[in-house]
């Protein structure tokens, strides 16, 4: 059965996307099926996870309980969006340094938990971040080094911490313009049959 | 799966007279959390999705002759950093804080959750002793209903098809205790088992003199303790004086909701939930 299309247009990590989608589609269908960006992870699909979190418009949002529909218009972060050109975002070498990820799964969304925590208090004290954080669930348990990832990142604390990150926090307004440069036009519509095969093929 | 049509409204005129015609076959879409879960289980199942999620018109925190009007389509994040709804209704700006989790609270609106009629709505405690009136639009124009009528039943509101929640109004207090708690089985994220709105002032002496207090989630539909506002108005709030409050509340509990299996956990559990959020009263009120 032909379904119902509904035209969607957005910026996704810095780029335009457009595309057609069934209106059921969920936001998380959209960037994992519809754009092809696997990062972003289903977990319960019913909000208690965390592990689909992106950002639209500055702020955190389970993917899961979006509909694709909503996101037209809006700026959206993923996963993707944190590194640039090929060097990590500080919140992601804090994460390695303090060995933050274990199995993995949940990492994609507690690192856009704390990008959109950051973005709104760059000096969070330990209360804010378990909330930013709480609708986050690490299966490992892994949360002693989650949280002391998210504190090594303070971008306040950075400045003593790591000057070099410091500045790199200064060059995200640059590096997000380069990546909207970098890559306009994506095919998305012809593309789309290869892309859900694909997803079917990694389970 | 039959796959749905979407509609976006873009003036609140517009949605109410789409939904004169199509109410019955339409799903409201504000926030979504609630709508999404129920569509892709299947349990929500129309031909049509309204999205109103864009309408300015159901986005304002004001204070008019009215009252404090807290537009339908307010995010509980929007909730929790309003200065008005802090300084006039600090009950509901205490239930932001908790509900679900931040990334639900950047989307979910206070009118979704009131409209799913949910037994476990934490908006719906404060916003009863507010007393607040939900403003409601439909082809015929607008009307108001009140919080403790708007619930018919668990996951069942009196709201028709063809109606769209514009507004809360409800009367603001400045008082001097206001607190929202609840019990669930994980403190982010958990739907909520039991929950209490109190907003409380006293007088000179120390004796209360205005106290509101709302029952929810552990009956099908939210409830303003009546009996025990009286039992402790006009009366010095003591450990005592909490504990057979908390016994009465218990009690009435049991009245609305029968002798249950699950009482044995909910009796004490209420009491213990009222001993917490009431008893800082006492130090308060001995100042």
């Amino acid at each position: 059965m032909e379904k119902e299309k509904i035209h969607i247009q957005f910026t996704l990590n810095g780029r335009d996307v457009s595309l057609d989608i069934p209106v059921k589609m969920t936001a998380l269908q959209v960037i994992r099926d519809g754009v092809g960006l696997k990062g972003t992870k289903e977990g319960c699909g019913i909000g208690e996870c965390g592990a689909c979190t992106i950002e639209v418009n500055g702020k955190a949002i389970n993917a899961c309980l979006m509909f694709g529909v909503q996101l037209d218009g809006c700026d959206v972060i993923t996963v993707e969006g944190l590194e640039k050109e090929g060097t990590l975002h500080p919140i992601q070498e804090k994460f390695l340094d303090h060995h933050g990820v274990q199995c993995g799964f949940c990492t994609p969304g507690v690192l856009m938990s704390t990008h959109a925590l950051f973005k709104e208090n760059p000096a969070p004290d330990d209360e804010d971040i378990s909330n930013a954080v709480a609708g986050n669930l690490c299966r490992c348990t892994g949360y002693q080094q989650i949280f002391s990832s998210i504190k090594a990142a303070i971008p306040v604390n950075a400045v003593d911490d790591d000057s070099d990150m410091a500045s790199r926090h200064d060059d995200k307004a640059m590096c997000q313009d380069s990546a909207t440069e970098r890559d306009t036009s994506m095919a998305l519509n012809g593309t789309k049959k290869d892309k859900t095969e694909e997803a079917q093929h990694h389970g | 799966m039959a796959d749905m049509k979407y509609v976006r409204a873009e003036t609140l005129e517009e949605a109410v007279a789409f939904l004169s015609t199509h109410g019955l076959q339409t799903i409201i879409l504000a926030g979504g959390t609630d709508v999404m879960v129920d569509v892709r289980s299947g349990e929500l199942n129309k031909k049509i999705l309204l999205d109103v999620s864009r309408l300015a018109a159901l986005k304002k925190i004001e204070i008019t002759d009215e009252g404090l009007c807290i537009g339908s389509g307010v995010t509980l994040t929007e909730i929790n950093t309003s200065p008005l709804i802090k300084k006039h209704a600090p009950a509901l700006q205490r239930c932001s804080c908790t509900f679900a989790s931040r990334q639900i609270r950047n989307i979910a609106t206070v009118g979704g959750n009131v409209a799913h009629a949910s037994p476990c709505g934490d908006t719906i405690p404060p916003l009863v002793i507010h007393e607040a009136q939900a403003v409601v639009a439909n082809q015929d124009g607008q009307r108001e209903i009140s919080m403790d009528a708007i619930a018919s039943g668990a996951y069942h509101s009196c709201l028709a098809p063809g109606d769209l929640i514009v507004k809360f109004i409800l009367k603001p207090r400045k008082v001097g205790f206001a607190d929202f708690q609840k019990i669930g089985r994980r403190k982010a994220l958990a739907v909520s088992r039991m929950s209490m709105a109190v907003m409380a002032d006293k007088d000179e002496t120390g004796n209360l003199s205005f106290i509101r207090f709302s029952l929810g989630a552990c009956t099908p539909t939210p409830h303003r303790m009546d009996a025990v506002e009286s039992f402790l108005m006009g009366q010095k709030p003591t450990h005592e004086r909490l504990l057979q409050a908390g016994e009465i509340l218990a009690e009435k509990m049991v009245e609305i909701t029968g002798r249950r299996a699950s009482i044995i956990y909910k009796e004490p559990a209420v009491q213990g939930l009222f001993m917490r959020i009431l008893y800082p009263m006492v130090e308060w009120c001995a100042q």
